[in-house]
């Protein structure tokens, strides 16, 4: 039992090794799809979109409902190759 | 020729005794226009409700050929009536006017829409339907409630039908063990080989949303109106795209214009104290509508219908993309 459950898990790693190697690069909606969970878990944090930095580039833009230095501080500059910009929204009520 | 400090002096003494003539609705300075073309000549202009043959009005409601040596012009204007406003009763209701579920303050009457090729008003859920806090059948008024609007005065249409809005905290991550386990092996593969791809579980649970959305059978369908207030018709279905322009006609802020500054938004949308629901896959523009827009049909610049407007915050606005929203309800134009 043990043996195969250690055999699955070699296969997938080693899958998941091969499809690293010839890779696609991911798109910005897939690298914000993999990380928004952890990224709306931070304190603060009220959104998660793809939007534009200050060179018109896509950029995965984290809204904050107010200015937090510590949230801001300790969010990536950059996820798999897109900036990660910070947007002060405020919070989202319903109309 | 009159001057026109003559006219105005001669407006001052007598607009009292023009308006008080019957069938005179306004009194001004304009040039005279004769025979259908405006000529150079400053006169005294009454507006009429219905110009009347001269014979069948009484003398003293005849206006003169010339008051202290200005001459007058007599011009049909119809009654005059001021502009019916957006928190007003409209029949027919236009798109951008008040409208609400009989237990809430007040949103905006999107546009129309077809169910089983069946007229149907949409708006929001939290607007029609009171945030899942009502029946289909439930009586939607035009003026909404904090407008003025009442029972059974204001009545225009039933609750048809609603999406729910899943309230509650995101989903908590995966408290199984067998799960746990095998995402570390699985990761601890990954490390040894050298991958830099990390595996994470999580518990599934319906909790994000696509629309916050309604529609309501209106009880009569010449008390509602396919225009929307200063835009017009709408032209088709868009689909919304990073930087494409906006506009919408809400209630509270009327005609306004914008952008789409991000796309695939996940976003926190509190619904009051202690109530928050997450949506996904949303459209956030900058700061164009307040409270009572919502419900709003958001058009792109060619008046093509692309999304509904839910929420917001001071500097943004949040829009539901009207492709889940004609899905979810199976509605089309």
């Amino acid at each position: 039992m043990k043996r195969w459950f250690a055999a699955i898990v070699l296969c997938l790693a080693a899958g998941s090794l091969l499809a690293n190697g010839d890779q696609m690069p991911l798109t910005i909606e897939q690298v914000k799809a993999a990380h928004e969970r952890e990224l709306m878990a931070r304190p603060g944090v009220v959104s998660v979109g793809i939007g534009r930095d200050d060179q018109g580039r896509p950029a995965i833009v984290v809204g904050l409902d107010k200015a937090n230095a510590q949230t801001q501080a300790a969010l990536p500059q950059v996820l798999e190759g897109y900036a990660v910009r910070t947007e002060i929204v405020g919070t989202v009520r319903a109309r | 020729m009159a001057h026109m400090n003559e006219v105005r002096s001669s407006l001052l003494g007598h607009s009292h005794k023009l308006l008080g003539r019957a069938n005179v609705v306004a009194a001004g300075a304009g040039y005279k226009v004769t025979g259908g073309k405006r000529t150079q000549e400053l006169s005294l202009v009454c507006s009429v409700a219905r110009k009347l043959p001269l014979a069948s009005l009484a003398a003293e409601d005849r206006v003169p050929k010339e008051i202290e040596g200005v001459p007058t012009d007599v011009i049909e204007t119809g009654v005059i009536r001021a502009l019916a406003t957006r928190t007003e009763r409209r029949r027919p209701a236009p798109g951008g006017v008040s409208i609400g579920h009989r237990d809430i303050t007040a949103g905006t009457l999107g546009c129309l829409v077809k169910k089983n090729g069946q007229v149907m008003i949409l708006s929001n859920n939290h607007v029609l339907a009171n945030s899942n806090d009502a029946q289909t059948g439930d009586p939607i008024l035009q003026p909404g409630p904090i407008d003025g609007g009442k029972l059974p005065a204001d009545l225009i249409a039933e609750l048809l039908q609603f999406v729910p809005i899943n309230f509650g905290d995101p989903p908590p991550p995966s408290d199984c063990k067998f799960a746990s386990g095998m995402i570390a092996l699985l990761n601890a593969g990954c490390r040894v080989i050298g991958s830099r791809t990390r595996y994470s579980i999580h518990r599934l649970q319906a909790t994000d949303n696509l629309v916050d959305a309604a529609i309501a059978r209106p009880l009569n369908a010449a008390d509602v109106s396919d225009d929307i207030l200063e835009i017009g018709r709408i032209a088709g279905q868009g689909r919304g795209e990073l930087g494409m322009p906006l506009q919408k006609s809400g209630r509270t802020t009327g005609f306004t214009q914008g952008e789409i500054t991000q796309v695939a938004v996940t976003v926190d949308v509190s619904y009051g104290p202690g109530r928050t629901a997450r949506f996904t896959d949303q459209l956030m523009a900058g700061a164009m509508s307040q409270g009572g827009d919502s419900g709003s049909a958001v058009l792109d610049g060619d008046r093509r219908l692309v999304g509904l407007l839910f929420a917001g915050s001071d500097n943004s606005t949040i829009i539901n993309r009207i492709e889940h929203v004609f899905s979810a309800l199976g509605l089309s134009l």
